[in-house]
């Protein structure tokens, strides 16, 4: 079975997302922060991550940079799910692009809060196959 | 050419005097005069002349101290003076210089240097002038737009806020339709909790809203601080376990009944505890051992005094300075920045303080003094208390 691991602080979003996970037949592994994100990632490679980029302790705008400069994690596609506005996060990745040094590709979806769920469910099954 | 500049002529001698207010009016200048320093300094409040020619040797205030004077002022540093000196002396030009004079002219004068010197420090006035306005004008500007901007923020962030709320309600709705359809139990029973969550949120924040914009009168009741205080702490218990938060409580044994607004209270000291258990969960040191303090004091002078202190991620003077105005949150779409606001307000209607003491990376304690009468034992407060 395919696994989908869930990157958000938020209760609602994480137990919204994981339902959304399970009942399109995919086993969902929630982290909390960042943090938590990595080591679940390390611990087993999930097939899809969803990730929150406004979060404590480690954001994931950060996660999301690590696991795009990591060789054998690069290759996990990432759906970006926030309430800020796609225009908004796409500027700051330019800018530490440029402050980095390296261009990270940009993420397989970037979905913005709220969303219908149907769309994210859509998107998954899209992307997973 | 007309010329609508308007000069004050100050010297003690009438000759003079005359002598240049007929010279200046021939030129198409408007002039008035003064007999001495004093009138002088009375005339120029009033005349306020774009130039001033200034004798020195004067009755009661010379011209040396005029000038000093008016130089020296915001109203009228701008005017330029030229003073008058009988011969080319130059101790007394030095001294003109000195006390911030323009230029300087030598008595008795002539006339094509005097319409000359007289055009130019009128020019240059007009020049300043012009200078002062687009000045003005900008900095006008520049608060309007950052008003504009300060708006604009406040918008975003509470867009962001609410769709966060959205999103929750949303989802709710899906789980409980799916569940309907599916008759799965289970989803039905984590829909619901989510809507109700939610609705429990936006209502949070309109009373938020309210309270802040709304003019409320303080409800003074008789009640017991530590009793607000331990209220508070069992709200916040189950959340502050969820992150591995320890809520310590240090409640003063000696406080007595006071009066004040217990639910105003009762809100600041759930804004500062939530605080500061977001501040321990936004901390990046995950070896620390999370500690939210709650402390009572009844000082000696009666003063109530509330301290919750976290050893969280602290703040830096930027957000320090932050803190209290509006909507100031650094929590993007999981905070209004209201929380503050609605505390100080409520504090200051009690005649009280809130401050803050914090370091990045070590925590923050946050301070409500109240002034509060003792409702106990008349005379009750002079004995002894914990601490001052
Ligand atoms: N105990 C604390 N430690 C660190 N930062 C704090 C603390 N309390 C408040 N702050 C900062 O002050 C901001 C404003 O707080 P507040 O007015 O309560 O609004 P909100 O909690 O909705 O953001 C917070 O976003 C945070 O950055």
């Amino acid at each position: 079975m395919k696994r989908v691991l869930i990157v958000d602080d938020d209760i609602d979003v994480t137990t919204l997302v994981s339902k959304l996970v399970e009942r399109a037949g995919y086993e969902a592994v929630v982290a909390k922060n960042g943090v938590q994100g990595m080591g679940k990632v390390r611990e087993g490679k999930p097939d899809l991550i969803i990730l929150d980029i406004l979060m404590p302790k480690q954001s994931g705008v950060r996660m999301y940079r690590e696991l795009k400069t990591d060789e054998p994690l690069k290759d996990i596609p990432v759906i970006m799910l926030s309430a800020i506005a796609p225009k908004s996060f796409f500027r700051s990745q330019k800018v530490l692009d440029e402050f980095a040094g390296q261009s990270v590709p940009e993420p397989e979806a970037y979905i913005e809060k709220p969303e219908e769920p149907e769309e994210l469910v859509e998107l998954m099954k899209r992307i997973l196959g | 050419m007309t010329n609508k500049s308007k000069i004050l002529i100050v010297d003690d001698d009438a000759d003079t005097v005359e002598l240049l207010t007929k010279r200046l009016r021939a030129e198409g200048y408007y002039t008035s005069e003064a007999y001495d320093g004093e009138q002088a300094l009375r005339q120029v409040g009033e005349y306020q002349p774009d130039l001033i020619i200034l004798d020195i040797k004067m009755p009661k205030i010379d011209g040396y101290e005029v000038c000093r004077r008016l130089k020296g002022s915001e109203d009228t540093k701008l005017i330029p003076i030229i003073m008058l000196t009988v011969k080319r002396k130059i101790p007394d030009k030095v001294k003109g210089l000195d006390v911030g004079a323009d230029d300087y002219m030598p008595k008795p004068f002539d006339h094509r240097e005097l319409s000359h010197r007289v055009r130019y420090w009128t020019a240059v006035k007009m020049e300043v002038e012009e200078r002062v306005r687009e000045i003005k004008r900008l900095e006008q500007e520049l608060i309007k737009s950052e008003r504009l901007a300060a708006i604009g923020q406040t918008v975003a962030s509470l867009a962001h806020y609410i769709k966060n709320i959205l999103f929750g309600l949303k989802g709710g709705v899906y789980l409980v339709n799916v569940a309907s359809k599916e008759n799965e139990t289970d989803s039905l029973k984590t829909g619901r909790e989510m809507i109700e969550r939610n609705i429990g949120r936006i209502s949070d924040l309109v009373l938020d809203l309210l309270e802040y914009s709304r003019e409320r009168e303080l409800e003074y009741e008789n009640c017991f601080p530590n009793e607000i205080a331990d209220e508070v702490c069992g709200l916040m218990e189950a959340r502050a376990k969820e992150y591995g938060v320890e809520i310590i409580k240090d409640f003063d044994p000696s406080m007595r009944e006071v009066l004040l607004d217990p639910r105003g209270i009762h809100r600041c000291l759930l804004n500062l505890v939530s605080n500061a258990i977001d501040a321990c969960l936004f901390d990046s040191n995950k070896e620390k051992k999370w500690v939210v303090q709650v402390r009572t004091i009844l000082q000696n002078d009666g003063t109530v005094r509330f301290e919750v202190s976290d050893n969280g991620c602290g703040m830096d003077e930027e957000v320090k300075k932050k803190l209290f105005t509006n909507f100031f949150s650094t929590k993007e779409g999981r905070g209004t920045g209201l929380g503050l606001l609605i505390t100080q307000k409520v504090v200051q209607e009690h005649g009280g303080t809130i401050t803050v003491d914090s370091q990045p990376g070590k925590g923050s304690t946050f301070t409500i003094r109240l002034p509060c009468t003792d409702v106990s034992t008349p005379g009750a407060m002079a004995k002894e208390s914990h601490e001052s």
